[in-house]
């Protein structure tokens, strides 16, 4: 319990150093927002209007300790500001619009890419230099080394445009209705396929290959003979012995990768129009909006800090050792 | 496993299943890329990231000026006059207009919304009351705007704001803020029928003015985030009207079905220029400018940067939309015309001499080193800029083209603290707002301090003087005679470098609608982004029978 608790603390600890960097780091960069946003209008606005701009957007020439107090005072309210790039709609409800799709998408799709990766992992390693071993996890590697992006778009012009077998964009239909309905559900599954499946394909390899060489590693073992020599059923051996204990390090990776599913699916959503919190970053970034890029990469933070405290919760069920510390 | 089988049968299942068909009437539209759409429907805010439509189809302005015929057609308003002096400017407006829940539409709505730009600094855009001094709702049809000085531009700003009720907005806490998200207007139309993050669509307003119209049942919108997807929507027939560049664009989307793809590229956006600051020697030289200017293969740019979309600028900069204001005289200026020769002889004028190395020497004798700033990301621009070093570069100037991040670019331009640098123009109705920040003296600032435009910081007394005088000329002759001097006065000072006028990117897809503006029939601009040009295409379209 008193390992929960440091852990616990130490997670708060980061949460609080991620909420001050958030605050620093946009205020560094060149330029000011409502320049920005005064350029997109590319000559259609009287320069005139730029003071009242700057005035409306709440730009305050207040000492930084003033406006990061204010800062602290409306994140406790939940408060994250009113987006600059969506003026004036509140950033809770810009990143609203494509936090659960996000989540969907990606978080399916490392929990796919992790569970089948991770099997054909331990098979690899049980079976090794058989065909799983010497074929498919090379193949894999290599599908893995393509650039994303690049995958991405041969999917999406292969089984989209030249096949037509799935849609090329949106995550449902734009004449469906969202429901809770068999169709709605079908129809967002045929939209998530194509994106979730290049996740997939692109990072299989990397979860398999890790998987099998701690696999291989365990199976080298002491433990592994005497449970072999004790004539333990060899299915037995292989999950409960060898794999448990060499999932360790992927489940660790594990935790990284669902934090950085919100981020780390950018290109994805770029590549397929998917209606995500990817996009918007991009969007906030290139708009100079701080308090939208402050509130995404709150979420961002925060989800990746909530995964890894779950993980360490798993290692402590897994690893016999770390209870041992504890 | 049974629940992995299930899902793959279901996602079979759904493979399956035909494309439903579109519903006739409703108009597809691409202009705006978002990845998600926010429902914002307020018009009066312009830093707001309000939908295209609210400016262009749900609100409606007095009157609408159309480039292609150089005229204002009356909307709201059905004329205007000038009293005597004038300082008072009287609006007609249209009988029997009502706004979409029925009420009627009175001078008291156009009153109460100048005074709501008033009272909120940051909604007045065009800057209006900087010579209003007062409006009033005479009688129910007439609206009169009291001057502060004789300033006959402003009409232009008076003519093309968008009004909104008395009888919603006056219960508005901040109109800064108010997302509008149930809009009531005058505008074609104005019903929210589906809002969702991948898609919105507006349907009729069942109260319009204009019998019969619109004969469009609806707009709708598709989520594009990004250009590629929004084009490859056109190039499929998903999407009926769109304003995007599109590369190639005669192969990758007339070609393919040319009795109904069209596209009407005119030269009326902003123009791209090559600004020097003229803060820096030798960039305050006038010939300098030129020789830089005359450096240049504009023929080569056009064709590599723009998809020989656009034509070189001439010596007037001004784009097509001001091609009755052109002069002829000015626009012959030959320090816009591709002479390496002249330009040597120019810089040779003004005391920078070639060195053994080939490369112009400053009186200090260091070789002449000129960066160009430029977007990153702008990949029409970025080759620009390559163009422009190249052929800088075989004059002697030891040019280098440096990229920056959006922000730090526009920060470095806005302050004055560049040499050279590749950015867009400031228009309006007349050319007055583009030579305004051209050449005017109250428009620059010092370096250091940010400036709207006039990034190059450049201001001359007499052009001052010409363009003062426009401001108060109220005959067209006199207003043509001033705006001629204004160019030539331009085409010998070369403030600035002029590129290439960007176009007007605008697509249409006549399968489903008739009635688009093309070359032969340029009621309109093509392109959505002109607003608010969009309010007269809204209401041609027609659907074909089906």
């Amino acid at each position: 319990m008193a390992y929960v608790l440091r852990r616990l603390g130490f997670y708060l600890l980061a949460a609080w150093a991620s909420l001050t960097l958030n605050f620093v780091i946009p205020r560094l960069a060149p330029g000011d927002p409502a320049s920005a946003m005064f350029a997109r209008f590319e000559g259609r606005v009287q320069p005139e209007a730029m003071v009242a701009l700057r005035a409306a957007f709440g730009f305050t020439e207040a000492p930084w300790y003033v406006q990061y107090a204010t800062y602290l005072k409306h994140l406790l309210r939940g408060d994250l500001g009113l987006s600059y790039a969506y003026y004036p709609a509140r950033v809770s409800e810009v990143i609203g619009t494509g936090l659960l799709w996000t989540l969907g998408l990606a978080g399916c799709a490392v929990i796919i890419s992790f569970t089948v990766g991770s099997m054909l992992g331990v098979l690899a390693a049980w079976n090794r230099g058989g065909w799983l071993d010497a074929a498919v996890a090379p193949a894999l590697a290599f599908l893995g080394a393509f650039p994303y992006f690049w995958l991405a778009m041969l999917a999406l012009y292969l089984f989209g445009f030249g096949l037509g077998w799935f849609p090329l964009r949106h995550a449902y239909s734009h004449d469906l209705e969202p429901a809770l309905s068999l169709t709605f559900a079908a129809d967002v599954a045929r939209h998530a396929f194509l994106p979730a499946a290049s996740i997939v394909v692109a990072t299989l390899g990397g979860w398999m290959l890790s998987m099998r060489n701690t696999m291989v590693a365990t199976l080298g073992t002491d433990t592994l003979r005497l449970a072999h020599a004790k004539g333990l059923p060899p299915r037995q051996v292989m999950l409960r012995y060898a794999a448990r204990n060499a999932l360790l390090p992927n489940v660790t990776g594990f935790g990284m990768a669902l934090g950085f599913v919100l981020s780390g699916s950018l290109l994805t959503e770029i590549v397929f129009s998917y209606p995500g919190t990817g996009y918007l970053l991009i969007l906030a970034v290139r708009n100079q909006d701080y308090p939208l890029m402050q509130g995404l990469f709150l979420t961002i933070t925060f989800a990746v800090l909530a995964a890894n405290f779950a993980v360490d919760l798993l290692c402590l069920w897994l690893d016999p050792r770390t209870r041992a510390h504890a | 496993m049974r629940a992995a089988l299930w899902a793959l049968t279901l996602l079979l299942v759904a493979c399956k299943v035909e494309p439903r068909p579109r519903p006739p009437g409703v108009l597809f539209v691409s202009v705006e890329q978002q990845s998600a759409w926010v429902r914002n429907f307020n018009p009066l805010f312009a830093g707001a990231g309000s939908r295209w439509p609210t400016r262009a189809g749900v609100y409606e302005c007095l009157e609408i000026f159309t480039p292609a015929k150089g005229q204002w057609t009356p909307w709201l308003a059905t004329g205007h006059a000038w009293s005597e002096d004038r300082r008072t400017l009287r609006f007609t407006l249209r009988q029997g207009v009502r706004w979409s829940d029925g009420e009627p539409f009175t001078a008291d709505d156009v009153a109460f919304t100048f005074k709501l730009l008033k009272q909120h600094a940051a909604l007045d855009a065009g800057g209006v009351w900087r010579f209003v001094e007062d409006v009033r709702a005479e009688d129910p049809l007439t609206v009169a705007f009291q001057f502060s000085r004789v300033y006959i531009p402003g009409f232009a700003e008076l003519a093309q704001q968008p009004i909104v009720p008395r009888h919603v907005w006056e219960e508005v806490a901040d109109p800064v803020t108010f997302t509008n998200p149930r809009p009531v207007a005058t505008g074609p139309f104005t019903e929210v029928t589906v809002f969702r993050n991948q898609v919105y669509e507006l349907g009729r307003n069942p109260h319009y003015w204009q019998p019969g119209k619109p004969a469009v049942s609806a707009l709708r919108f598709l989520a594009f985030p990004t250009n590629d997807q929004a084009n490859l929507a056109l190039v499929e027939g998903e999407v009926d009207w769109a304003g995007n560049f599109v590369p190639a664009v005669d192969r990758t989307f007339v070609a393919r079905d040319p009795v109904h793809h069209g596209r009407w590229f005119p030269l009326y956006g902003s123009t791209v220029f090559l600004y020097p600051n003229t803060t820096l020697p030798p960039l305050d030289d006038v010939r300098v400018r030129k020789a830089l200017s005359m450096a240049l293969d504009r023929e080569r740019l056009v064709e590599i940067a723009m998809y020989g979309y656009t034509r070189p600028a001439d010596a007037t900069a001004l784009n097509d939309a001001y091609a009755a204001w052109r002069d002829a005289d000015a626009a012959q200026g030959a320090w816009v015309k591709h002479d390496l020769e002249a330009a040597k002889r120019l810089l040779d004028e003004a005391g920078l001499k070639e060195g053994p190395d080939g490369l112009r020497r400053k009186a200090d004798g260091q070789p002449l080193a000129l960066d160009i700033e430029v977007v990153g990301g702008w990949s029409d621009w970025v080759r620009a800029g390559q163009v422009v070093a190249r052929d800088l570069r075989k004059l002697g100037v030891q040019a280098q083209l440096r990229t920056y991040e959006f922000g730090a670019w526009y920060a470095r331009l806005q302050k004055g603290e560049f040499q050279l640098a590749i950015s867009w123009s400031l228009d309006g109705p007349t050319p007055y707002t583009f030579y305004k920040w051209q050449l005017s003296p109250r428009t620059v600032r010092p370096v250091g301090e940010v400036a709207a435009s006039n990034w190059h910081r450049f201001g001359d007394a007499e052009a001052d003087e010409l363009l003062s005088r426009f401001e108060r000329a109220d005959s067209e002759a006199e207003q043509r005679a001033l705006m001629a001097a204004v160019q030539r006065r331009y085409s010998e000072l070369a403030p600035s470098i002029p590129l290439f006028p960007n176009p007007s990117w605008g697509e249409s897809n006549s399968r489903r609608f008739t009635g688009f503006p093309t070359e032969q029939n340029p009621y309109a601009r093509l392109s959505p982004h002109a607003e608010p040009d969009s309010l007269l295409v809204l209401t041609s379209l027609t659907p074909r029978e089906p």
